[in-house]
């Protein structure tokens, strides 16, 4: 039996003074997608050669290189924001809460990590 | 996980529930399909049917649930009081959107009028849901003017003519729950999200000049679920039968605490 009063109950967890930051990084990410988004599909779209090789050397040039860069951990860091709030809205089990938002976090960096490593890689040309 | 299955009492049976026809030589007849579920009986909730000749009844909503109350079914339960939308208690479900039904035309609904109680709240008989949390995260934001300046002894706390209009719009809210019982968001997490209403609440007393406690009201909100949970869906404003706009009140909040960062 619950014998909690209901303002004690939507009083109960308090303010945890946080949250603006993740909201205003996350619509700072959707800004920031427009131009990067279209500015990689306009790479694409407009590439003569889009075989392994060419796609490798048009890579490695700093003006691809740079903002290819920027795209991915946007991208990412805008991914990790969004599914955060997803898992926040839905999962309401305090222990399969913790582990899916570090599982989220693990994943997100290791795709990030992956995607700089690859990067720095055909940028020094140990790749191709 | 997140509870989307309505609660028990908001499930109803397929079973038909009681049809109450319309009576000999009406002429212009309307079904009304009406939610019914009664916590002594023991019984799953039902539809029951109740068909009104238009021109014996009032243009209402509210006037039609008056009419079933007072000549067909005295066990139909549900809360009125004002009958002109300033008060709040006939706030329902209607043809699938919620309103007050004392301001809802019958004539504005096409075929059968279906009136469901407020969703995704506890059902106490009826048309009637259980709204004592929803009040109770009213009560949460401190409705009531903060300061630690004295008051004049001479005068009230004076207030310039463009702030008050800036308060004018958020005081109207009637606290019917419309809003609040429309957003998903609600649905899912109303443990913890306040709801527009509440913050709309919040909103009225953050931009009003003479409070004092603007930026104690700003830190009790910033919360990611208290606030942040609203995801703009826009339910609320389109929901609100008083016209306001919890949507822009809960988007200026969010710009106010982003704006004090830097």
């Amino acid at each position: 039996m619950n014998l909690r009063s209901p303002l004690g109950a939507a009083m109960a967890h308090g303010s945890a003074r946080s949250g603006t930051g993740h909201w205003r990084d996350q619509r700072l990410g959707a800004v920031a997608l427009v131009p990067l988004g279209l500015w990689f599909l306009w790479a694409l779209l407009t590439r003569p050669d889009l075989g392994h090789a060419g796609v490798v050397a048009w890579i490695a040039e700093p003006l691809t290189a740079v903002p290819l860069a920027l795209f991915t951990l946007v991208a990412l860091w805008h991914s990790l924001l969004g599914t955060a709030v997803i898992i926040e809205d839905y999962v309401h089990g305090h222990g399969l809460k913790a582990v899916s938002l570090v599982a989220l976090r693990l994943v997100h960096g290791l795709a990030a990590a992956a995607a700089i490593v690859a990067l720095v890689a055909i940028v020094g040309g140990g790749a191709g | 996980m997140a509870e989307f299955r309505l609660p028990a009492h908001s499930r109803y049976t397929e079973q038909p529930g009681q049809h109450h026809p319309a009576p000999a030589g009406a002429t212009r007849v309307r079904e009304f399909r009406i939610y019914r579920w009664n916590p002594d009986s023991g019984a799953k909730p039902r539809i029951d049917r109740y068909e009104l000749d238009l021109d014996q009844c009032g243009p209402m909503v509210l006037d039609a649930l008056l009419k079933i109350k007072n000549e067909i079914d005295p066990t139909l339960t549900f809360r009125r009081s004002c009958r002109e939308g300033i008060c709040g208690s006939c706030a329902m479900n209607i043809d699938g959107a919620n309103t007050l039904a004392c301001t809802c035309a019958i004539s504005g609904i096409h075929g059968a009028v279906r009136i469901f109680p407020l969703p995704h709240l506890p059902v106490i008989k009826d048309l009637v849901p259980d709204l004592s949390h929803f009040y109770a995260q009213y009560a949460a934001v401190e409705p009531w003017l903060k300061t630690r300046t004295p008051p004049p002894p001479d005068r009230e706390r004076l207030q310039a003519p463009e702030d008050q209009e800036r308060v004018d719009r958020p005081s109207a809210c009637i606290l019917c729950a419309c809003c609040s019982t429309s957003c998903p968001s609600y649905w899912w997490n109303s443990d913890r999200y306040l709801g527009p209403a509440a913050l709309l609440a919040a909103w009225r007393w953050i931009v009003d000049t003479r409070d004092e406690a603007q930026g104690e009201r700003l830190d009790a909100l910033e919360d990611p679920f208290r606030l942040y949970r609203c995801h703009t869906i826009m339910n609320c404003t389109e929901a609100c039968p008083k016209d306001l706009n919890p949507a822009r009140a809960i988007a200026d909040i969010k710009r106010r605490l982003s704006a004090r960062g830097h």
